[in-house]
């Protein structure tokens, strides 16, 4: 091997280096690891609750203009409706969401919550 | 050099990947969350399909729910047994496909159930088990033939009075149909839309892969799920008895009635997926067999072509039909791959 050669051989070990250095702060940065939870009421944005920063168990209700309402508990990492007056209470039923992409929805009350982001595993899921 | 190659590679997967933007909308309509999530260079195009994907969905809810002052199909029911109805093209097609369905599927699925869902009124507040005569009487007016369909001229009757029918088993995977025509006239071919569930996908993803699709654990919390597909430009439909159900004296009633009977299907089913092209037959055939049992489900799925399905029965065993064997992955070990 030419002298050369060695020095090219560097600096394309030196560039492949910094590229993964730069590849692995990038995953790392967008890996996504916050949970965020946005409840939406009637398609606007009402709340956004950083999960992993909840220290206290927290419960409150909303209500909407027709006087419906549900119960929203969260705690450190999770998030769920507890009680509704809506008659099928599918959003209850929905139990806790922890993950990216969980969902549980109220639709006679139009709220729902969802934990922002995507299941690393699944893009969606048939139910 | 290989090197070299490799680092070029690295860097335009890269950049390929940020030209493409993720634009998403979340609408609430036919009595469910309808998700559209596209990805595409163009945001302006993409918001213009979505923009018309919501007009279309507005425009089928508004002919064929049964939940608003005035529909077609309320028309139809309102003349039952006295006058034929004329209805648009979208709607005599919806009720030809849902009669066909219920024809193919022996009275499994039959869009004149109306009657009987009301009398349950399973997901709302008046949600009871009826009294046994209450059903009986009721069930004679349950008969897909009874619906006249006049190619000709788009009319329609319920041949007797107090015969209803109920397109909610079907007009979402309509809509899924419909949307994803748009977004394909459009010129987006990377997308997937979640209608309460009902998956419908475009192409693949950005990258090349199969979409990634779990399917509900029947026995656990929303977004618990038990196994994985991988599909291409394919529509997911399950129906599961853990959907909307109600519980009385300890027993749990869901929402997917037996025509036949009148009860809810207990044929040994909590949850059956379809995989096809067009949703609107997902969405039939998911319903289907449910309500007709493994046997009888799977002999049905396969006789048809281009139809898969995933069946899920109480004792947690997993059934999938040849067409899966590839791509279907069972991930909760309580679930056993049976055949």
């Amino acid at each position: 091997m030419k002298k050369g050669d060695k020095i090219v051989g560097l600096i394309i070990i030196i560039l492949i280096t910094i590229s993964l250095l730069f590849l692995g702060i990038y995953r790392f940065i967008n890996k996504g690891d916050k949970l965020i939870a946005k409840i939406i009421q009637d398609q606007e944005v009402i709340k956004v609750i950083d999960l992993d920063k909840v220290e206290e168990p927290k419960e409150w209700t909303i209500e909407n203009e027709e006087g419906h309402h549900n119960t929203i508990r969260v705690e450190k990492g999770r998030i769920r409706f507890i009680e509704a007056d809506c008659p099928d209470l599918v959003c209850v039923n929905s139990g806790w969401l922890s993950k990216p992409g969980d969902i549980a929805v109220c639709i006679p009350n139009k709220i729902l919550i969802r934990i922002e982001g995507k299941d690393d595993e699944v893009d969606q899921i048939s139910y | 050099m290989v090197f070299l190659i490799l680092l070029v590679l690295t860097f335009s997967g890269c950049s390929k990947e940020k030209t493409s933007e993720v634009i998403s909308e979340t609408i609430y309509a036919l009595g469910t969350v309808i998700d559209i999530q596209i990805y595409d260079e163009n945001v302006d195009k993409a918001k213009k399909a979505i923009q018309e994907s919501i007009e279309r969905i507005t425009e089928i809810e508004n002919k064929m729910s049964v939940n608003k002052d005035i529909s077609e199909v309320i028309l139809i029911n309102e003349n039952a047994g006295e006058n034929p109805v004329q209805v648009s093209e979208d709607t005599f097609y919806v009720l030809k496909k849902a009669k066909e369905y219920s024809k193919l599927s022996n009275g499994a699925f039959d869009l004149t159930i109306e009657p009987i869902v009301k009398l349950w009124g399973i997901g709302t507040e008046d949600a009871r088990v009826p009294e046994k005569e209450e059903i009986t009487s009721l069930l004679n007016l349950v008969n897909y033939e009874d619906l006249k369909l006049d190619e000709s001229t788009n009319k329609v009757q319920l041949n007797k009075k107090g015969q209803a029918i109920d397109l909610g088993g079907i007009a979402k995977g309509y809509a899924g149909d419909e949307i994803k025509r748009i977004l394909l006239e459009n010129d987006i071919n990377t997308a997937f839309i979640n209608l309460g569930g009902n998956v419908v996908t475009l192409g693949t993803k950005v990258d090349g892969s199969s979409w990634r699709i779990g399917i509900q654990n029947p026995l656990g919390d929303r977004g618990n799920y038990i196994a994985v597909l991988e599909v291409v430009d394919k529509t997911v439909v399950t129906s599961g008895n853990y959907e909307r159900y109600f519980i009385e004296d300890g027993k749990r009633y869901h929402h997917i009635i037996n025509p036949k009977t009148g009860y809810p299907a207990e044929e040994g089913i909590i949850s059956s997926t379809i995989v096809t092209d067009k949703s609107i037959d997902a969405d039939a055939l998911s319903t289907s067999v449910y309500v007709l049992g493994l046997e009888k489900g799977m002999e049905l799925i396969e006789s048809l072509d281009n139809v898969d399905a995933v069946i899920i029965t109480e004792d947690k065993n997993v059934y999938i039909t040849e067409g899966l064997k590839e791509t279907f992955n069972i991930v909760d070990d309580s679930f056993i791959l049976a055949n």
